[in-house]
């Protein structure tokens, strides 16, 4: 009796334990990260500096959406990557999100510009329909589907852990012309 | 320079609260000169580590943004009180809070305790290794001390808009004393297992400290409650969020173990129960801990953060389930009484419940997991939502409830005579049934769940008012607190069953000057102004209720939108009466200029907090009344 009662007090939570261990060892398990395949949705926007109409037929191929801000600190952290990024011709879009035009650019102007196009979503009515929660936020778009989402700051890790063992698995090729 | 002094402090105080481990574990416990030489290490452990929290808060106040951490969640706008609360509005800080408060029970523990008492140095000492475990964390992965060099930010980010609020400010602190409060009892349960003396009667010692971590659990639970309801726009009390749940498995155990605590301080018996539920409490705030800051799981309330940290989290707290489970084992064959449980005694309904309780948790335990194994098999996401909880959760309360129904007149060790004429039994079931017969007859309710509840709610809410009549009349003992405390129970299934039925709410597309009905009121939108505030803009709207007997009200929802974060949130308007709230939320303008506008009304809402309330205070006074005794 005293045998049983011990090997299930013991069970119960070791068999819990390792499950969650296998859980977050897991390579796919990364937190804020999510590989659920969605439609990037259809949109019209007006762009940050000229104002010209941005909509889902100018983005094709494969490329990175940014959500960013000049209010949001972590975007500031975030952005010596992102510049880095570009260097190596990885096409980055941003969605400037829920921000003041003149901050925004005077902000480009002040920390650098890696994005090849950056779409003025004021209102936040793309961000919301992607699913973002806040900023900054990351995701990769191939042949229009989202194939990942980072929520949180990119950075050398995040960006080798997270977005490089999909762009490998998707054979992914980034679209040159943004 | 400050933020590095309050950074080696805190470094400092891990050394010594590895000290007092050391010591605790190296010396013999029995000499009261070496009790008294361990609390005054772990005392100084404690003071260095306050010191340098309120470095931290200071440098918050004085908008020290080269320390990120407040860079990133604070702002010189904001009022000193948010300035503040800012400290525990995201993970670094929180747990830094979560951890002084840690330090804060153990240090009050060794200041009040006796050094006579054996047990206290290795129970300081197991604190202290807690301490250590989370301080390590906190330093290593979490550390709220990094600076921006070279150069500060001019202005901080900002804490999240929906967070400046009085009742989130106060509520993470209070719920994190709720969790932590518990290490008193586990540290004095292990520190009692490791001893080996079976006479030392550790559960006495020990009640005060879980009966105040409770009150504070089941205060800081409520007040989370009641800000979503009027914050977040939903309109409801409880939405079984996995960051809910892993509160609400805590406060389950932790129940049971208050009630198992009263038996085994009596009798000794459901030691093993008493000791086991002591480990589990602990545990499982362990585990609310993992889980949110983990960012295992989506909710409102989880920090993104790295893989890494989740799995320290994980493995700390499983080194320390598997070590406490090991000893427990260990000693569990002496732990057995040979006497038996007397059926139909107070102990016997105390361990049903304990099992009903154990039930519920693992229940809960299985609604978090359950999304997570399918995901990790299938790679797909599901959520288990409010359906399964109340599946489980109805039945069960309804059960232990009937259960309670007939243990109230149950004595200590000895057996009585459940079903009997018993005229208080007798009277209060037919009362309740009288009422809510006529409750079924005038609102029409026709759902069976939702009548049994409202039946058993009222039969232990009239049971225990026919023990009070009894005292008054015949001037019968009986216990005060747990009169109001399980009175408080009675109150909040009979006011969860009258919300669900009663409450409804409807969405309404309305014109500015323009007018709707809904349930007997005239909605009339008047106004609709632009306000400009310090830190955000406003759009406020007053819509005009009033009904065929004339009462008139205004109610004035309001949308905001705040300049540094620039995020919009939604403030409601709530017209409270005892009875129901009218609860309004301002939606989107469509294109052709109307408004969308939900209007909720919410039943009995305000009784659920307060029998909350009801079992915090019964809670409290029965604290206090412990301390007399000491």
């Amino acid at each position: 009796m005293i045998s049983v009662f011990r090997f299930f007090i013991f069970a119960v939570p070791v068999s819990l334990l390792s499950f969650l261990y296998f859980f977050i060892n897991d390579n796919d398990y990364y937190p804020g990260a999510d590989f659920t395949v969605s439609e990037m949705p259809a949109f019209e926007l007006n762009a940050l500096y000229d104002n010209s109409i941005i909509s889902n037929s100018d983005l094709k191929g494969s490329y990175l959406i940014n959500v960013w801000a000049s209010w949001c600190i972590t975007c500031r952290i975030e952005h010596g990557f992102l510049v880095r990024l570009d260097a190596q011709n990885i096409p980055i879009v941003g969605l400037n999100y829920k921000d003041d035009k003149d901050d925004a650019i005077e902000w480009l102007s002040k920390y650098k510009d890696p994005y090849g196009l950056i779409i003025h979503d004021f209102s936040g009515s793309l961000a919301l329909d992607m699913g973002v929660t806040g900023a900054p936020e990351t995701f990769l778009v191939k042949d229009g589907k989202i194939i990942a989402h980072f929520s949180g700051e990119v950075n050398k890790r995040i960006w080798s852990d997270v977005f490089v063992p999909v762009i490998k698995k998707e054979k992914v090729k980034w679209n040159d012309q943004i | 320079m400050l933020v590095q002094i309050a950074h080696f402090l805190s470094i400092l105080s891990t050394g010594l609260f590895f000290t007092t481990f050391l010591l605790s574990f190296l010396l013999d416990n029995k000499d009261r000169n070496i009790t008294k030489l361990i609390s005054r290490i772990y005392s100084h452990g404690f003071l260095l580590l306050f010191v340098s929290f309120l470095i931290y808060v200071f440098l918050a106040l004085n908008d020290s943004f080269n320390v990120l951490y407040i860079a990133q969640h604070s702002n010189s706008l904001l009022p000193n009180f948010y300035k503040i609360t800012s400290i525990w509005s995201a993970h670094e800080g929180s747990m830094y809070l979560w951890i002084v408060f840690l330090c804060l029970w153990g240090f009050l523990y060794s200041y009040f305790v006796s050094p006579e008492d054996e047990l206290k140095a290795k129970a300081l000492g197991i604190i202290s290794l807690i301490a250590v475990g989370f301080l390590s964390f906190l330093l290593f992965t979490s550390n709220p001390f990094e600076t921006i060099l070279p150069v500060a930010p001019i202005d901080g980010a900002d804490i999240n808009p929906v967070l400046q609020d009085p009742a989130l400010a106060i509520h993470p602190p209070t719920l994190y004393l709720g969790y932590v409060g518990f290490v008193i009892a586990f540290a004095n349960a292990i520190s009692f297992l490791l001893n080996g003396d079976n006479k030392i009667k550790w559960e006495d010692s020990v009640r005060i400290w879980s009966i105040s971590a409770w009150v504070f659990l089941t205060v800081g639970i409520a007040l989370g409650s009641w800000w979503a309801y009027y914050e977040l726009g939903w309109g409801g009390y409880w939405f079984w969020d996995p960051v809910e749940n892993v509160a609400l498995m805590p406060w389950l155990a932790a129940t049971a173990f208050i009630h198992s605590l009263s038996v085994s301080s009596k009798s000794k018996l459901l030691r093993i129960w008493t000791i086991l539920l002591s480990i589990m409490v602990f545990s499982l705030s362990l585990f609310g801990a993992f889980i949110v800051r983990s960012g295992i799981i989506d909710s409102v309330h989880s920090f993104a953060n790295d893989p890494e940290r989740g799995l320290y989290l994980l493995s700390f707290a499983g080194i320390l389930v598997v070590l406490s489970l090991a000893v427990f084992s260990y000693r569990l064959p002496s732990l057995i009484s040979n006497k038996n449980i007397v059926s139909f005694s107070k102990e016997s309904f105390i361990s049903i419940n304990n099992i009903i309780f154990g039930t519920l948790i693992f229940s809960t335990m299985l609604g978090i997991l359950y999304p997570l194994i399918y995901e990790y098999l299938y790679l797909q996401k599901i959520s288990v939502g409010a359906p399964y909880y109340n599946a489980i959760f109805v039945p069960s309360t309804i059960l232990a409830s009937l259960f309670l129904f007939f243990s109230v007149d149950a004595k200590w060790q000895r057996t009585y005579k459940v079903i009997n004429t018993h005229s208080a039994m007798l009277l209060s079931g037919i009362l309740s049934l009288l009422i809510t017969v006529l409750v079924m007859f005038f609102s029409k309710i026709s759902s069976l769940w939702i009548l049994i509840s409202l039946f058993t709610g009222l039969l232990v809410i009239i049971r225990y008012i026919f023990v009070i009549v009894n005292f008054l009349v015949n001037k019968k003992y009986s216990n005060p607190y747990s009169i109001a405390a399980h009175i408080g129970l009675g109150m909040l299934i009979v006011s969860i069953a009258l919300n669900s039925e009663f409450s409804s709410e409807r969405a309404i597309n309305i014109n500015l000057k323009g007018k709707d009905t809904y349930k007997g009121y005239e909605v009339s939108f008047d106004n609709l102004e632009l306000i400009k505030m310090s830190n955000h803009d406003s759009v406020k709207a007053s819509f005009v209720f009033s009904d065929s007997k004339g009462k008139r009200f205004i109610l004035s929802p309001e949308k905001r939108k705040y300049f540094t974060r620039g995020q919009i949130t939604t403030e409601t308007a709530i017209y409270v009466t005892p009875l129901k709230d009218i609860y309004i939320t301002l939606g989107d303008q469509l294109e052709d200029g109307s408004w969308i506008v939900n209007i909720q009304f919410n039943y009995f809402i305000r009784w659920v907090w307060l029998s909350a309330i009801l079992m915090a205070l019964a809670g409290s006074f029965l604290a206090f009344s412990l301390r007399r005794v000491d």
